[in-house]
Parts: structure tokens; sequence; C-alpha cells
């Protein structure tokens, strides 16, 4: 395996040039958040990814977590580097000042969040839940859950998790059967939970479990659920650890990827009943997760951004060193490293691209996050709460998927050797493909696009975004710069198809929703293809401005060269993919279901 | 008792470095830069004295572009109180760095000064012995250990055959071999922290010191390349190659 | 004018790389003296003078010079530096000691580590770890030097000794006081000088496994040798370290046993004429110098080997 080196530069390209730090530092309780601060913070998150982190990615997948006697083993280091971890205050990036949290924006925590994920997803899933179960009791705790629990989850001192999912509710959770019982201020739970992530582990020294339950007189569906925390030890008012809960790791999964991260069958209440306690109010305990899960979603998404980039790295370092066969045209016997390859140069430009793109999509999308959250003026609060809806399910779908496929070209660049576990591009290639089913499969991500985010409103934020990607063009068209000048044509159609499937689908929606449905997953992909384009345009015209003012002309010429292929081999997929949104739903809708 | 901790800008000593097209010297165009790991050890070192009670205040000094302040602030993040940049963007080869953190150190009167004891880019390994000399103070280069005794300290320095123990005067230069200690990672909090810590910048020019390079370099190149060698199958094959190829056995 | 070589020596033995310095120094110059500073260190001086090339000895005896403490060191040489225009010692943990002070007092710069000579103010010497080669002139009125000896082939013997001469002492300085060293104890060749070096990393596992690269290494007359990663790991004391910042070494044959070549380690080997390799992992870096390896279990080959020699 390579090493992992964050792409610090390209990080902050897309904060400080591309999106723009300055209005994230603009807003209020975000003055710190300069310049410099984000390159000190970014130099030692990097430095721990690379030294803590990715040193123990193989030794997690091949030795995995192992459930010894209801206990669950991580692997050698891993208790070593959270407490590290831990110790190094990082999981409280981004966690609110008043519990011990360093509050920093999403857009600087995002790509600390991206090295980290790139050198050790499995260890990375396990903060992320923690913090989860802090956006959740920040928005719905009482003032003593939060007073009791948001400290120590901040401090990483107890770790999160989500428990949905049951054996017969995954994608649907309105069959959610786990039952709470009331007993004086407090509820007693009862049911089996599967696909809990880090339900059980040795880094921490208590487990704050989120649960979905029904209250025995809830309504049927949906609407009866309600949330509950179930804490591993019971805690006193002062935080004092107690008694062990009735909440037990019965097994793990054996998966194809993310060994390292414990995936839980949790039973609660095989005894007495495990003492819960209610989030909120009864009965909108989907409400609440569906908060959450925006954030979560997000951090899916970027966990997509992130493997590609590691599978970038590890392919180009292959190519870069592996040397095989002559190169086209040459005369001489001197073999060749096979980076000299047009098809090989071809897989790594795809890579980078991809990745690059997704990069500034994710990021976006947390700037926005951050505005709807913290921007003083409630109008533009509004607008970006509904811009960050809108991108969400985009975000969490394309970057997954194209996570997966990046991961892949980096097996077939290594040929052979790729297949085989040796080189870690196996690995990562099997990492990558849960990325596109938790958190809500990329089916589930089109349905939420189509439906919630545009049908809802008639496709307003959607129509609102590709004006703002029209309103590119003329800037594209009036610069010198070939590369730029193909960008501006292969963005201009793309803003075509993109407008006409979108309208098409907003059109569709209310007459034929099994027609949409049927083509949810290419419309999403267009517009994850189309933003992508978008935003590498704009960012070869930032780069036309540096290289003409003879600023770090080596990154600029590949900022632009990249724009270019994107231009050129990704971004004309919009119109094939408008093409399938607007006619294709007919065929699968007529598969009878005999024909399979 | 107070410390100065000289930190220096290098290329970080994991990438590795290209040459400029034309010969001229190393491309430092968008490379990652980091703190010295020699000079990381020194402000380690001064962060274990005061946590111990034995130092009260750590100054680090650096020298140079004024993205030097971003060394400066790890240095504060990991536990130093105060910086001082002096800034040029003349190349300052050691005796310059000497002259300078001489004209500092008149000014801060610590009595302990703590150097790595090389540059990973220049390789040079003289700035601290040359600060001794100038300062009229004893040296103790290349020490894997450091006790302060009242008015002297106790060092063991790393030799070529083994370890060398020394008890010099203070006021002191020392400069730090690898063994001393192992850097702490910087916390989160402890980065937020730095940001309002004081840096001072002093402009080189004001110190009226002669810091003009002595050493011109006419050229760079990449050393010779050795030639590919083979994978051999056993040890009997490379008992013969070593015998009768390569002849050295 | 002539050309100044400070020797190294415990007073009884000259160190290695005196002949390598003194071999530098004839190519800047034909008058080469030696200086000889120690504490009841005649018998060295003759050594000394007994180099080729060697002119002059110059002895300074006296109790202060029992430890070659680089306060008296420097004070020394600059009382005599006037005489030359160039000023060598070896790049040796000594050298790099005295040598930076003393230039300093002369207010000259100092050309450390110099692996060849273009000129009489022009050498060229390792940066980055080796990496590149950079050639530098001096505009300094006294050229203060020390040379990375694998860069010269030392010397040879003279037909005639060199005749001596005593220089007066300088009063100790009084700023530092040496108070003994514990030097490790070994009955093979010292890894500066040596002609065959077995050397270990961190894939072997523990200190005591190094007794196998012992074995291997008696069978060749080898000296033992270690990555930084082996002597931060504890398993050998670090006098043994090979590397950027530890010992520079170019020994005819370097065995790189479980050494998975950081650019460090590199630095401190890669002139070596032959270089063999042994590791288990087929991606290993230092495969990329090695003249030949063998991709396979350490803890097997190494035996193998002292058993085949």
């Amino acid at each position: 395996m390579s090493t992992y080196r964050a792409p610090l530069r390209d990080m902050r390209f897309v904060i400080e040039e591309l999106v723009g730090l300055q209005d994230i530092s603009a807003l209020p309780g975000c003055a710190a958040v300069t310049s410099d601060l984000v390159s000190a913070v970014f130099g030692e998150a990097s430095k721990f990814a690379s030294q803590v982190l990715a040193p123990l990615n193989r030794v997690g997948d091949e030795q995995g977590a192992q459930l010894i006697e209801g206990e669950v083993r991580t692997p050698p280091g891993f208790k070593q580097a959270y407490e590290q971890f831990v110790a190094g205050g990082w999981n409280g990036l981004s966690g609110e000042a008043c519990y011990g949290g360093q509050g920093l924006p999403n857009l600087v925590a995002m790509p600390v969040q991206e090295m980290w994920n790139s050198a050790n997803l499995a260890f990375c899933l396990c903060p992320m839940l923690t913090s989860g179960v802090m956006d959740a009791l920040t928005l719905t705790g009482t003032p003593e859950q939060r007073a009791t629990y948001l400290p120590r989850l901040t401090a990483g001192e107890w770790t999160g998790t989500m428990n949905l999912t049951e054996p017969q509710a995954g994608s649907d959770l309105s069959a959610v059967r786990t039952r709470a019982v009331r007993e004086s201020g407090q509820y007693r739970i009862h049911g089996t939970k599967i696909f809990i992530t880090w339900g059980e582990h040795d880094l921490a020294r208590n487990i704050v479990h989120l649960v979905l339950a029904r209250t025995p007189d809830a309504p049927q569906g949906v609407k009866g659920i309600s949330l509950f925390l179930v804490p591993k030890f019971l805690v006193a008012a002062d935080g004092a650890l107690g008694a062990r809960n009735d909440v037990h790791c019965l097994s793990l999964e054996h998966k194809l990827g993310i060994h390292a991260s414990p995936t839980c069958v949790l039973a609660y209440g095989e005894h007495e009943g495990a003492i819960g306690y209610l989030v909120g109010e009864e009965s909108r305990g989907l409400e609440y997760m569906f908060i959450m899960m925006n954030q979560a979603r997000l951090a899916v998404g970027l966990e997509g951004v992130a493997l590609a980039e590691r599978a970038y790295q590890q392919a180009r370092a292959y190519a870069q060193t592996r040397v095989q066969g002559r190169a086209i045209g040459q005369t001489s016997e001197e073999r060749v490293a096979i980076i000299r390859h047009p098809d090989v140069k071809r897989m790594l430009a795809s890579m980078k691209a991809h990745t690059e793109a997704m990069r500034a999509l994710a990021y976006s999308a947390a700037a926005a996050l951050d505005k709807s959250r913290r921007h003083p003026d409630d109008g533009e609060r509004k607008r970006n709460q509904a811009l960050v809806d809108f991108l969400i399910p985009i975000v969490k779908g394309w970057c997954t998927e194209c996570g997966v496929e990046v991961a892949s070209t980096g097996v077939q660049v290594h040929g052979g050797r790729g297949y085989i576990e040796d080189t870690g591009a196996a690995q990562l290639l099997r990492d990558a493909r849960i990325t596109t089913i938790y958190e809500g499969t990329t089916g589930i991500q089109a349905a939420d696009l189509v439906g919630r985010k545009l049908a809802r409103e008639r496709g307003a934020t959607a129509h609102a975004l590709i004006g703002e990607m029209r309103s590119l063009l003329p800037q594209l068209a009036g610069c010198a710069n070939a590369a730029v000048a193909v960008a501006h044509a292969a963005l201009a159609q793309a803003i075509e198809d993109l407008s006409a499937a979108t309208r098409w689908v907003v059109d569709t929606q209310s007459s034929d929703p099994a027609a949409v449905a049927a083509v949810s997953v290419p419309f999403l992909r267009l517009w994850g293809v189309a933003a992508g384009g978008w935003l590498m345009a704009r960012a070869a015209l930032i780069a036309d401005v540096r290289l003409n003012a003879d600023v770090e002309p080596e990154f600029y010429a590949a900022k632009i060269a990249t724009a270019r292929y994107y231009a050129e081999h990704i971004l004309p997929q919009s119109s094939l993919l408008a093409k399938i949104v607007v006619g294709g739903a007919q065929s699968v809708l007529a598969f009878s279901e005999q024909q399979f | 008792m107070k410390v100065l901790v000289a930190v220096k800008r290098v290329v970080d000593p994991n990438i590795k470095v290209r040459i400029k097209a034309d010969g001229s010297g190393v491309d430092l165009a968008n490379v990652k830069m980091a703190i010295n790991p020699f000079c990381e050890i020194a402000v380690e070192q001064a962060i274990r004295m005061k946590e111990a009670g034995t130092v009260s205040e750590i100054v680090v000094v650096s020298i140079g572009l004024p993205q030097c302040q971003e060394t400066l602030r790890t240095a504060l993040a990991m536990g130093a109180d105060r910086g001082i940049l002096v800034e040029t963007d003349v190349e300052v080869q050691p005796l310059a760095v000497a002259k300078v953190l001489k004209a500092i150190i008149a000014k801060e009167n610590p009595a302990l000064v703590i150097v790595g004891k090389q540059a990973v880019d220049d390789d040079c390994n003289q700035s601290g012995q040359m600060l001794a000399a100038l300062l009229g103070w004893p040296q103790a280069a290349f020490i894997s250990k450091i006790e302060v005794a009242g008015d002297h300290a106790d060092i063991t320095r790393e030799v070529d055959g083994g370890l060398e123990k020394l008890a010099i005067k203070l006021p002191a230069v020392v400069t730090t071999d690898l063994r001393l200690n192992e850097p702490r990672y910087v916390t989160l909090p402890n980065i937020m922290k730095a940001k309002k810590k004081p840096i001072e910048v002093i402009k080189a020019d004001t110190l009226g010191i002669d810091i003009a390079p002595r050493l011109k370099t006419l050229k760079v190149e990449e050393p010779p390349k050795r030639g590919a060698g083979v994978k051999l199958a056993d040890v009997a094959e490379l008992v013969n190659k070593l015998k009768n190829e390569a002849k050295v056995i | 004018m002539s050309i100044l070589v400070i020797a190294e020596h415990d007073n009884k033995e000259l160190k290695p790389g005196l002949a390598n310095t003194v071999a530098a120094a004839t190519q800047l110059g034909a008058d080469v003296h030696v200086l000889v500073a120690g504490s009841d260190c005649a018998a060295v001086a003759a050594a000394a003078g007994k180099i080729a090339g060697v002119t002059k000895v110059l002895i300074a005896d006296a109790p202060q010079y029992a430890a070659p403490l680089a306060e008296n060191m420097a004070a020394l040489v600059v009382t005599l530096a006037d005489k030359y225009t160039h000023i060598l010692a070896a790049a040796s943990v000594q050298g790099k000691n005295f040598m930076p002070r003393m230039a300093a007092l002369l207010d000259v710069s100092q050309i450390s580590d110099i692996s060849a000579i273009v000129s009489a103010d022009t050498f060229v010497r390792p940066i980055y770890a080796g990496s590149v080669l950079a050639t530098v002139q001096s505009q300094d009125r006294i050229k203060v030097i020390t040379v990375r000896i694998t860069g010269f082939d030392p010397a040879g013997a003279a037909a005639a000794a060199a005749p001596t001469e005593a220089v007066a002492a300088v009063a100790d300085s009084g700023l530092s006081e040496f108070k003994g060293n514990e030097l490790t104890k070994s009955s093979r060749p010292e890894l500066i000088g040596a002609r065959v070096i077995v050397s270990g990393g961190r894939g072997m596992g523990s200190g005591e496994n190094f007794k196998l690269l012992e074995a291997l290494a008696d069978k060749l007359g080898a000296a033992v040798g270690a990555s930084r990663a082996a002597v931060d790991s504890g398993f050998v004391p670090n006098d043994y370290q090979v590397g950027q910042t530890g010992k520079i070494v170019a020994p005819e044959l370097y065995i790189a046993v479980g050494i998975s070549g950081a650019i460090q380690h590199l630095a401190g080997m890669k002139d070596s004429k032959v270089i063999v390799a042994i590791n288990k992992d087929a991606e290993a870096p230092i495969f990329a110098i090695a003249n030949y390896w063998l991709v396979d279990d350490l803890f097997k080959v190494v035996p193998e080997l002292t058993s085949a020699l």
C-alpha cells in the first residue's frame, strides 16, 4: 500500500478559492476560522491521518473486530489510536463549545474528516456515529440529557450509535417492532436491532445507543415510533457509571469490507428490559432521525470522496513504479512505467477528475450547511437550507457511486496485482462498496431527491441552482484559455440536459410517480455529473486567472487539465443520462416480474 | 528559567524533492512544508522541562519568510509560550542564523538555548555550535539527555562509539539528537489556543547584521542512479553471485 | 599557503577517516599539515606522520585535550588558522561538533560534509538526505570543511614519516567538563571504514534477533549496523544507526536485512559498492537500490546464508 498523503493543496483550493472560506469566516462565531488556522488544523490532522490511522487500515482489514464472550475486541492498535484521537481533542472538532467542542464549521471539519476516512474508514465510523448522537441530543435532548451526555460524547470519552434497522425493517422503518414500555420516568426497551455500527467495542468506557422503538399505545406505521437513549452502562446524575444495562451484542456480521468496524446484532431487554430514556417527544422519533440523517448522509457522501482519493493515490503510485511494456511509438528497447501508457493515463485522469469534482461538490454542500445554520439573515438561512437539503441526496448518491467506480478503476490500474489483496487496492473497493448502501441506498437517495426534495417545491431550488450554473456561461465564454472553452461548450450542453430532465421529473411526478421512480437514479446521477462539471469549470476559470499571474503554475495547470478531461469525458454523459430519464422509464415498468 | 528554541521551516521530510529544470536549486513551489524534525524535538524538550517545573517560559524563534509564522504556530500549539519571527527573504545560512539568534538572545537573556542538530533540507549541522561560539557559551551537540542542576546541566551526547557524558555551565547551547524524546501530537484545542499566543515580527534588516550568504550554490543535480539489480531465487544463488560476479566475498 | 587537517583519535590510535581526509586535502594543495591535539598522544602523532601526503604533524599535547571538548578544540585551531587556506576534518560526530564552532570564531562559514572537490573554493555536498547533490562555492578567506570520508579513497602510507612540531596549548575553557563515556563494546570492526556491513531494521523484531546478524557478520568479518527504526525500537544502541543523521558508510558489501529502505536510511549507505537486501515485502523500496535481493523470510535466509559461507 502506498502511503496516504492528504491532498492538502486541493482541499485548500476548494475551500479558499472555489467555495469561499471568507464567507464562512464572516458568519457569527466563525471569526477565528482564518486561512492560517485552517492550515494549522489541516497540517496536524493530516499528520494524524498518515501516521496513526493509515498504518492500521491493513491490520484492521485482515484481523477485523472479534466477538469474544459477548465483548467485542477491536484489531490491534485501534484502542491506542482511539485514545490518541481523543487525547488530541479531535472528537470535538465541530462539537459545540459549551460542551467542550471547538465548534468549527462544516467547511473546515469536512476536509479533516475526509483525511481520516481516506486513512481508515472503519475507524472513522465510530466518531461519525458519535457525532450523529451529539447532533440528535443537541436538537432534541432535555437539558439534563445534554448536560450529562454531551460533554462526554464531545470529548470522545463515550461513543454513540444509531439503532434503526431490524430484521424486518430495513429501508422501511415503519416496520420497526422494538417495544418501549413506560415505567416511572423511564422506559424498558425490548427488541433486536441489527447492523449497528460500532454497537459494542472496547475503545471507550460507555456507549450511548439511540434506539427507535414503539410505545405500547402508539399508532401503527411511521407515526408511532419514538426515539430512546439507552446507555450501555447506566449513568448517575453526576456522570458516574453504574450498572450494566440490558443491551448485549449477540453477534457480529461477516462483511465484504470495513472489517475493523464491528457491525453488531444488539439484543435489548433479553432479561429485565433495557432502561431507556425518551429523547424529545413521543412518536416523533423518525422525524428526529431524518434531521440527523441529513448530516450523516453528507458524511457518507464524503466517504465516497475519501476512498476515491485514497484509491487514486494508490493507483498513481503503482502506475509510476510498475514497469511494463514499451511506450507507443518508441523505438528503443527500454521498458517504461505504465503511467506512460495512454489507457492507464486515461484511468488515472478519470479517477482524479471524479475525485476533485466530488470533493468540490461535497465541500460546497458543507458550506451551504454552515450558512443554513449560522447566517444572520433568515432568508439566507432558508435559502441555504433548501440548497443543502437538495444537494444532500446528490452528494450521498453520486459521490458514493463514483467512489465505488473509482476504487474499481484503481484495481484495474493494478492489473492482476489489484485483484490480489497485497496492494491494498482491493480493500478500498471492498470498503467502498458499503457506502452506496448504508444511510439510505442510492435508490433511497434518488427517491428522496425526486420526491421530498424536488416535487414538493416544484423544483424551485433545482431551477435556481440551474440558473446559477447558467450564469457562469458568459464568464466561461469570455475566457481565452482553450481548455476553458471546451468546458464552456460541455457545460452549456449539460445545463440544457439537466434543465430538460428536471422539468420532465417535476411535470411527471404527480401524474406518473412510478415512471419517475424508474429513472430516479439516472436522474440523480445526471445532477451529480452536471454539478461536478459546473464546479470544475469554475475551478478552471480561477486556475486560468492564477496561471496568468504565474502563481503556482504546476498546480493550476493540472487543475485546468483535469477540468478539461472532465468536460470531454465525464460531462458529456449528461446527454445520455437526460435521454434515459426522459425516455427510459417505460422500458423498466414494462417488465413483468415473470420476465426476470 | 527561560528557554529559547529556534525552529526552521523545511520541506516535509516525507516528500521527495524535485530539482528545478535549470538546475539552480530545489523546486519549493507548491511543496508541503513542515517544522524541521530536530527542531520539533527541541520544542518538545523545552515543553517537557517546563512541565517538570525546570523551565518557566519558552520563546521560539524562526528566521525567514512570513510563512515561518506557521512553523512558530506549530511550536506554540505544542506548548511554547510566545514566538519571534525574524523576517527576511534572504537565504539564511548557518553563520547568519547564529548571528541573528545572538542578537535576539541579547534581548531575551535565556538560560538555555535548544536547537535541532541539523535541518533536513541543507543537512548542515552547524547553527547551534556557531551560536555557542559567538556567545562564548558552552555547547553540547547531539544530546540524548539533559538534566538541569543549579548553574549547570548534566548532558548525555550521542557520539560515534556510543554515549558521552558532559557537565556544562549555564547559560549554554544544546542541539538535539533523535533519541532525546518523541514529540507529541499537537492537540486540536491547543491549535486553537496557539492562535491567541503572541508572535513578534522583527525585520531582519533592523538588526544591523550582515546575513548575506557566504556559500553560493552553483548548481544542484541528482546523484547518479544505481544500476538495476536482480531478484535472486535463494541463498545458494546469492552466495554464487557474491563470490563469482561481484567478487566481494 | 597550506592545508590543515584535524586528526581524530583516542590518544592511542587514530580513528578511521584521517587518511581519507588527507586524500581530500591533497586535492587542494601540496602542503598538508595534520593537527593532533590530545594528551599523551605522541604515538598517534607518529602514526599520522606516516600517511602519504602529510608534510608536517602539529602536536598539541596537554591534559585539557584528553577528551576533544568542542570549546577547547575550537579555541586551539583558531590560534593556528591564519596560516592556512583550508581547514579540514572528517564529518564524524567529533568533526561536526567542534568545526562549526571554530568556523564561527573565525567569522567564516563551514562547508559541511563534502563528497567531492571541484576546485579550491568549489565543492560538492549532498543535501536533502543525499537525494540532491549541490555544488557550492565559498566566498570566505579560510575554507572550513568537513569531509564525507566515503567520497575519498584513503591516502596510502608515506615513504618517510613527516616531521612533527609542537604547538602551544590554549588554557582549558572551563565551560564544560568531560564526565566519561559509555562506548559500545564490540570485537567486530567499527562501522566507519568497515569493508562489509550487515545491517538490521525493524523487521528483526527484537534486539535478541540481532544475534542472527552478528553470527553472519562474524563469518564475513563485518561490522553490524541498523536502521533508525531498529534503534528507535531499542533493539540496538544509537551508534549502530546508519542514515542521514547517523553514520554514512560505503563498504564493499552492505547486507540490509529486514530494512524497508526509508530515504533517510538510504542516505547513509547508498554509495556502498554492492548492496544485498533481504526482505519479505516484495514492495520494499530498498530493492530499488540493491544489486541483489531475496524476497523471503529473514529468519530462514540469514541462518542459511551464515552456514553457506
